[in-house]
């Protein structure tokens, strides 16, 4: 290596097969954030208000993907799609990765709920707001800083993720970081730095909004509470 | 409102999540009792034998290896960590928020990437040597890279911020009055760290160890990345089964058995979660 220069960057982009690696993390990460969104939401939702039997059940269903170490959360779903004969491919890690997600999600837009009371929403309601119009039109708008910052997050989890990739992908067109992996065993590059920036940027920025967003919501700090609370903190 | 209304949205992601997540960890279990046949397949069935290889001596210290390491990394973590926390949380005033996040976006930078950083820094030609050499501190560098302090090292440097997290929340949920009152009654700062602000964030150092060690025990990225053979983790282990031995059956097994040794700290975190969320709900 002699100076700088962007060769390697154009040298990524030139090789179409990290091209496509880089477009199937991001479609992985895009459906991630989606679905995971939603579910994660739901749960949230569903436990705090919830008074079922078995919703302690579900809080504990809910807590453990977030402490079971990810080599066993990727063969657990290495084993159940082949064991429904499921080809490995980027929709198989993309499963993968919503089942991971839910937890983050509800673990962040619970914290937010927790803090809201149903005053306003039962307002609605008395108001002649039906039930579905008072969770729309109050409760959603509400949570909407820790729902758009729990997708954000989930985004930057999901383009990042190696291990649950790793052990659901398919030959095909594989994620970047399984790219990576096989990049560095096969002998150092400059390829892979430039590789590593390219991800950094995209993670940076999810993450960056995820902590911004909240704030520009008029509350100081709860960005950082937000992933204190994803972390489990 | 009615209860029952709120119990709907509990059942699309409760029922992905046992098809998804629950069902197969007992898939997990119930093939770790399985074999392979003639034809290579992994078949299920009720044969203990995966248990006992498990336990031979050529694959027990390797177990005992990555509780150690992942141990270490736990202690390693809590004396950089606790540090930093505290002097964010109680010095860093307006620039808390920024000083955190200063922490948290480099975490971001995929793991892969910052370990293979360390090999370049490590490696026999690395780097660090390269340094060391020209300096004339050594002839022909100093072996780094392949030991077990490079793998901790990259453990700790990948889950360092699992610690800060935490133990940054608990600091912040203390009141600066109490240290003001130790220090009015003890006197000496070192005794009014030591019963004080300590007890005080005992929960905070609790959840970070935990945070930090369930994902280090089952790391394999470190141990392929900045070490040899012979500082083998059970991740790496597991994943040979599944990739290059193609025994699933044994794979599973030690998944199961790594599992085992990390119950009681997932029991005991998955406790003081629920009560908090508990708490939280009311």
């Amino acid at each position: 290596m002699d100076g700088l220069s962007l060769q390697w960057y154009q040298e990524f982009f030139n090789d179409s097969a990290l091209r496509d690696s880089l477009f199937a993390s991001l479609e992985i990460a895009t459906v991630t954030m989606i679905v995971g969104t939603i579910l994660g939401t739901m749960l949230a939702i569903g436990l705090v208000r919830s008074r079922a039997k078995w919703s302690p059940g579900a809080n504990i269903l809910m807590l453990v993907p977030l402490v079971v170490p990810e080599i066993v959360a990727g063969i657990s779903a290495l084993l159940i799609f082949s064991q429904v004969g499921l080809t490995l491919s980027i929709w198989t890690v993309v499963l993968a990765h919503i089942t991971f997600s839910i937890s983050y999600v509800t673990v962040v837009v619970r914290a937010r709920l927790a803090s809201m009371g149903t005053e306003t929403e039962e307002a609605a309601m008395d108001l002649g707001a039906t039930r579905w119009g008072s969770v729309r039109l109050v409760l959603l708008p509400g949570l909407w800083p820790a729902i758009v910052a729990a997708g954000l997050l989930t985004f930057a989890l999901s383009f990042d993720d190696f291990v649950l990739s790793f052990f659901t992908t398919g030959e095909d067109v594989q994620p970047l970081p399984v790219r990576i992996w096989s990049a560095i065993r096969f002998g150092p590059s400059p390829t892979i730095n430039a590789i590593g920036t390219l991800m950094m940027v995209v993670s940076i920025s999810a993450i960056g909004l995820a902590l911004l967003i909240p704030r520009l919501f008029g509350r100081r700090e709860s960005g950082v509470k937000v992933l204190t609370a994803a972390e489990g903190g | 409102m009615r209860a029952d209304y709120w119990t709907r949205f509990l059942i699309p992601p409760g029922v992905w999540l046992l098809a998804l997540f629950a069902f197969p960890l007992m898939l997990v279990l119930a093939l770790s009792l399985g074999y392979v046949d003639d034809l290579g397949r992994a078949v299920y069935g009720t044969d203990w034998s995966n248990y006992a290889e498990a336990f031979n001596p050529t694959y027990l210290p390797v177990l005992i290896r990555s509780v150690g390491y992942a141990a270490a990394t736990v202690a390693l973590c809590l004396l950089i960590g606790y540090p930093i926390a505290y002097y964010i949380a109680r010095f860093g005033g307006r620039y808390r928020y920024a000083l955190i996040a200063a922490l948290v976006v480099p975490f971001f930078v995929n793991y892969l990437v910052r370990t293979y950083a360390w090999v370049a820094l490590l490696s026999d030609e690395g780097l660090v040597n390269n340094f060391l050499v020209n300096l004339g501190l050594t002839d022909r560098g100093i072996q780094m890279i392949n030991t077990p302090w490079a793998v901790i090292g990259g453990l700790t440097y990948g889950y360092l911020i699992f610690m800060i997290l935490p133990v940054y929340a608990s600091l912040e949920r203390m009141s600066p009055s109490v240290i003001e009152a130790g220090k009015d009654l003890y006197g000496r700062p070192f005794r009014t760290f030591l019963h004080v602000t300590l007890p005080q964030t005992k929960q905070g150092i609790l959840a970070g160890s935990v945070l930090v060690f369930l994902p280090a025990v089952g790391d394999f990225v470190s141990a392929q990345l900045l070490g040899g053979p012979d500082t083998y983790m059970v991740g790496n282990l597991i994943q040979d089964q599944f990739f290059a031995a193609n025994n699933w059956p044994f794979g599973a097994a030690l998944t199961v058995v790594m599992m085992l040794f990390l119950s009681i700290w997932m029991i005991g975190y998955l406790r003081s979660a629920s009560r908090d969320a508990r708490g939280a709900a009311i």
